[in-house]
């Protein structure tokens, strides 16, 4: 079995984060609360509740070397929590949006992070010493609709996001004064703050979960339609790739080497992509094993007490019916899988665990140690 | 059925049904029209955060469609019990359920959809048993009515 771990956090959660040490985690149990636990002898606890949203949070980001969260909210407001003393401090963050903040993610430099919101903009926010709150650099053009993902290029100047118009953008997002002009970075560190550097217009569907691999050389993001893209080249002549397949659509990728991307969605089950030596992707297989249902669903032998049961029925789950265990998917998630974290070590290119959360409430953790058809794609 | 919770990109602070509000056009999919014939049909529009599936029933004659008229009325009458049913039907439909993230966040979604299609499945028998149960009933009144002529 590929999942190390199950842990039951609560009913629903939207998104998850792990701290350096990977002792604690931070989660979203579908509120306005930000809920800590940490590992105390085998047992998770809870340890802290940051309360400061009004609306439920739609990201968070556990930076590993500083040691700051950042979380975002449906609320608009977004906030950097700092772990002073025993207590978690928020500072405030001036993001200037007028609708939800829907994603966020710290630089690799973790000196700045983006939201993503649905006022059809991206926010670049750096600390300013002087006033000891954050501020933002608004990319206000090109989106037309939400952006639902932004994700960081190794270069720390590089973005890439996802909006829910079916583009895949890449922008410049180099602050004067927090970003120095590194001369061998190339062509990539010359342009201006939210310069659009490419866009891809791939998906004809909503497009979410976009990532970069390790080295920054592959893109990766995936539309509604049921398709993963990827991107190979990004600059002036990028090389696409879609990939098609049967199941339900996905809603965030991960890189976990340079040749092998998991994604995870609606099928509640994470699915391996992997490059052959010529770099054509393809669908390797579902990671969580799969049940085949055996007996057909048994419709008909309950036709006469139908009625009755409607009313009842309609209430909680429905579960009184009990003949339908044989649909159930036998993985480990029940419902969506919202997010993927990895769990490897800052540096490493390649990954052989990560965890994942969807909207039963489950963290899974998985391995990749035992799977040994898996592992020689790496 | 894939829905997520998504914030109105219209309105501050709000989150509603991109299905009802229909603002921004790049949120909705396309409608989906099962037919057999003119009478029955089915309607299912999807967007990101929820989906509507619109229901006409088989109404041949008058009796019929009074008698669905008003059992669907009871039926959304009782919305609340229901969950995921539409308070109103969309025009031109009998009627309409409403299924939003939220309801996919508690529940399991295959079970959903084999209410719904249970649902479809029992509402043609269910106006047959009506109709005919009307049909024996006056009869039954008629007789009574007509003995005192005897």
């Amino acid at each position: 079995m590929a999942a190390v771990a199950v842990h039951q956090f609560a009913p629903c959660i939207t998104c998850h984060a792990w701290s350096a040490d990977r002792s604690m985690v931070a989660f979203c149990p579908n509120n306005s609360e930000v809920h800590i636990y940490k590992l105390s002898e085998d047992k998770w606890e809870r340890a802290h509740i940051l309360q400061k949203h009004d609306q439920i949070v739609s990201g968070i980001d556990w930076s590993a070397r500083s040691n700051r969260i950042v979380t975002a909210s449906h609320d608009r407001n977004s906030y950097v929590w700092n772990y002073e003393g025993s207590e978690w401090v928020p500072t405030l963050v001036i993001l200037r949006l007028n609708r939800a903040a829907l994603c966020v993610q710290w630089s690799p430099k973790e000196n700045k992070f983006a939201v993503g919101s649905g006022a059809k903009t991206v926010c670049i926010c750096y600390y300013e010493q002087e006033n000891n709150w954050w501020v933002s650099k608004l990319i206000r053009k090109r989106h037309d609709s939400s952006v639902t993902s932004v994700a960081w290029h190794p270069n720390n100047i590089l973005l890439a996001t996802t909006s829910t118009d079916g583009k895949c953008r890449v922008f410049s997002t180099f602050i004067k004064g927090v970003d120095t002009r590194d001369s061998k970075g190339g062509s990539s560190s010359d342009s201006k703050f939210g310069e659009q550097i490419l866009q891809l217009d791939l998906s004809f569907s909503w497009a979410f979960g976009v990532k970069w691999s390790p080295s920054g050389n592959t893109l990766a993001y995936v539309g509604h339609s049921s398709v993963i893209y990827f991107v190979d080249d990004v600059g002036p002549s990028p090389l696409a790739q879609n990939v098609a397949f049967r199941d339900l659509p996905l809603r965030d990728v991960l890189f976990i080497s340079e040749k092998t991307v998991i994604g995870v969605g609606f099928d509640c089950n994470p699915m391996v992509f992997a490059a052959d030596e010529s770099g054509i992707w393809s669908f390797v297989r579902f990671l969580g094993e799969r049940k085949t249902s055996s007996i057909g669903p048994k419709y008909g032998s309950q036709f006469s007490e139908a009625f009755g049961k409607l009313y009842g029925q309609s209430k909680h789950g429905m579960n009184n019916d009990g003949v339908d265990n044989s649909r159930q998917r036998g993985g480990v998630h029940e419902n969506c899988i919202t997010c993927i974290v990895p769990l490897g070590e800052a540096g490493s290119s390649t990954i052989t665990r990560f965890s994942t959360s969807g909207l039963d409430g489950k963290v899974v953790i998985w391995d990749l140690e035992s799977q040994q058809d898996l592992l020689e794609y790496l | 059925m894939c829905l997520q919770n998504f914030p109105c990109q219209e309105v501050e602070r709000h989150n509603k049904p991109e299905v009802e509000l229909k603002t921004s056009p790049e949120l909705l999919l396309k409608p989906i029209l099962i037919c057999r014939n003119e009478a029955e049909k089915c309607l299912i529009e999807t967007s990101i955060n929820s989906l509507r599936i619109s229901l006409k029933v088989k109404q041949a004659d008058e009796l019929e469609n009074i008698l669905t008229k008003k059992f669907l009325r009871f039926l959304s009458m009782r919305a609340e019990a229901f969950q995921v049913l539409r308070r109103k039907p969309v025009q031109g439909y009998d009627i309409s359920f409403l299924i939003t993230n939220y309801h996919c966040e508690e529940m399991q979604k295959h079970k959903l959809i084999d209410f719904i299609v249970q649902f479809m499945e029992d509402i043609d028998k269910e106006i047959s048993e009506l109709k005919m149960s009307v049909n024996t009933r006056g009869r039954l009144v008629a007789a009574e009515f007509l003995k005192q002529f005897i």
